[in-house]
């Protein structure tokens, strides 16, 4: 069933970033961009995969898409026309979801709001609205060793969430997860996404099948060879699948259908390969 | 009965009332060892609270003990402060090689020590703080940097994606994200500056003060003295710690929620 969706203006652009660490290349030219898909009956953000092998580069890449590191070549475009990313402007999820341990929940969001150029007040009210959408008020005054796994990846969402609205990086957010728990995430990831049409999330992740129920977009990750098998240095992005084009995106169950399984399968087997 | 038999297996917590059973049963033996200890020349209990009395009533021990107290306060504020500020420092390179070279004073003893501090602020109440402040710093900045060395990069980040600038994040968690861990650094050094009070009395006594008490005791071989006092000392430290302990808990109710021994 094929989604009907238009594709505007550029949200992010990754164009030819390349990085050396202790002179080994860890990233090649490496380039994508991801658009904001507008769908006429329903507030649609975006939902990109970055999947790829372990000692791939995804953590330097996570690194760079952040704002936390400098390419060596290439940069990393915000918005449209285009701003180049900095720290901050980017929302970013760790695995195992840092918050300031010193901070109770709701002083860890209200300091967050201090970052975006929002009045106090209104970053008070934010932070209100936060923690009810996230069923966290009874929890306001916990601090985060007090806090179970999902309440503390809530809190560090809402936290993200209250300084960079609309980019939002996620690392490994499936890791570890039981399957209450993993359909659970996925929906908080998917209405934090679908909460604005601007909004994007980027989930670096091992778990396939997991990253594409939820994606429109899945980035594959991976080195070139060259002719004699061997894998060139520096990863590169070896394919993009398109799900929202092949009817896969915005759907419960979807994960039931032949079509889907059978992009996990492709997905799967390309990653034997890298 | 259950609950006292878990107090020696291993990685337990021990409820509070069998904790109290146990801490009662250690002071009974340790004062039955001391009741009937065979080095005769050991003063008894009741000789050592008979000479605490004599102290206390007729030399003035109560003043003295204030005395050193109060010495002791002033060199902890002047501790807290300079090995502070050098240890929040060090989050500039520039300052990480001076607080290094603090830190290794630890190995000097003070001898040779007292005459330069002589030079430098005189004598008097003005050395026995200066002395005791050098004791204290060498262990505050050894401890206080190492744990600044070791908070995680991840933790910087954290705070960088919030769009904090690095002197927001400097204070975001090196200082509150360590302040917990300052106050015990702070509440172990209390200690140091006790232990060196002693030495230091004895260096300039004009002031008096509960070391050159002991002191004095000491050189007569007034063994119940010397025992009367070092128990005030005891005493006062322990419950020195626990206010330290107890200003942690209000300060900072976070930092023990993650223990298994709280």
């Amino acid at each position: 069933m094929p989604n009907v969706y238009e594709v505007r203006d550029h949200v992010l652009r990754v164009n030819n970033v390349s990085l050396k660490l202790g002179g080994n290349q860890i990233l090649r030219d490496l380039s994508f961009e991801i658009r904001d898909l507008h769908r006429e009956d329903k507030t649609t953000g975006q939902i990109v995969g970055l999947l790829g092998p372990s000692g791939i580069g995804k953590t330097q890449l996570f690194r760079i898409l952040a704002g936390l590191n400098k390419p060596d070549s290439g940069e990393v475009l915000i918005g449209s026309p285009g701003a180049v990313v900095e720290r901050g402007m980017v929302g970013v999820v760790a695995q195992h979801y840092p918050l300031f341990e010193h901070r109770t929940v709701w002083s860890n969001l209200v300091v967050a709001g201090q970052g975006s150029s929002r009045p106090a007040e209104e970053s008070e009210k934010r932070a209100h609205e936060l923690l009810s959408r996230f069923q966290l008020l009874n929890r306001k005054d916990f601090y985060p060793a007090q806090l179970s796994g999902g309440q503390r990846q809530r809190v560090a969402i809402a936290q993200q969430i209250m300084c960079s609205e609309q980019f939002l990086l996620m690392d490994e957010p499936f890791s570890g997860l039981d399957v209450v728990a993993l359909d659970s995430v996925q929906e908080l990831i998917s209405e934090v996404s679908h909460a604005h049409t601007l909004n994007t999330t980027i989930v670096v992740s091992h778990d396939i099948a997991a990253v594409c129920e939820i994606a429109d977009l899945v980035i594959l990750l991976g080195r070139d060879v060259d002719g004699a098998g061997n894998p060139l240095p520096g990863a590169r992005v070896m394919k993009t699948f398109d799900l929202a084009a092949m009817g896969l995106a915005w759907r419960r169950g979807v994960h039931l259908e032949p079509a889907f399984v059978s992009v996990v399968e492709d997905i799967r087997d390309r990653f034997r390969m890298l | 009965m259950t609950d006292l038999r878990r107090v020696f297996e291993p990685n337990h917590s021990a409820t509070s009332s069998a904790m109290r059973v146990v801490v009662v049963i250690q002071i009974a033996l340790a004062i039955a060892v001391w009741f009937l200890s065979p080095f005769q020349v050991l003063p008894t209990p009741p000789e050592v609270f008979a000479a605490l009395g004599k102290l206390w009533m007729e030399q003035g021990l109560g003043q003295e003990l204030i005395t050193s107290f109060l010495l002791n306060l002033e060199a902890l504020a002047w501790t807290v402060l300079l090995s502070l500020g050098l240890c929040y420092f060090t989050v500039m390179p520039f300052f990480r090689p001076i607080a290094n070279a603090v830190a290794r004073g630890r190995f000097l003893g003070l001898i040779g020590l007292t005459f330069v501090f002589t030079l430098m602020v005189g004598g008097g109440h003005r050395l026995k703080v200066a002395l005791l402040v050098f004791g204290m710093t060498v262990f505050f900045v050894t401890s206080m940097a190492a744990e600044i060395a070791g908070i995680p990069k991840s933790k910087f980040d954290h705070a960088r994606t919030l769009r904090m600038s690095e002197w927001r994040v400097v204070w975001e968690v090196v200082i509150l994200g360590t302040a917990d861990k300052a106050i015990e650094v702070f509440r172990q050094n209390a200690a140091i500056g006790w232990m060196m009070l002693t030495m230091v009395e004895g260096i300039s006594r004009a002031e008096g003060g509960i070391g050159a008490m002991l002191l004095n005791q000491n050189k007569h071989f007034h063994l119940a003295e010397v025992f009367a006092i070092q128990i005030v000392i005891l005493l006062v430290g322990l419950g020195q710690d626990f206010a330290i302990g107890r200003f942690k808990r209000i300060v900072c109710p976070y930092a023990e929620l993650t223990l298994e021994r709280r």
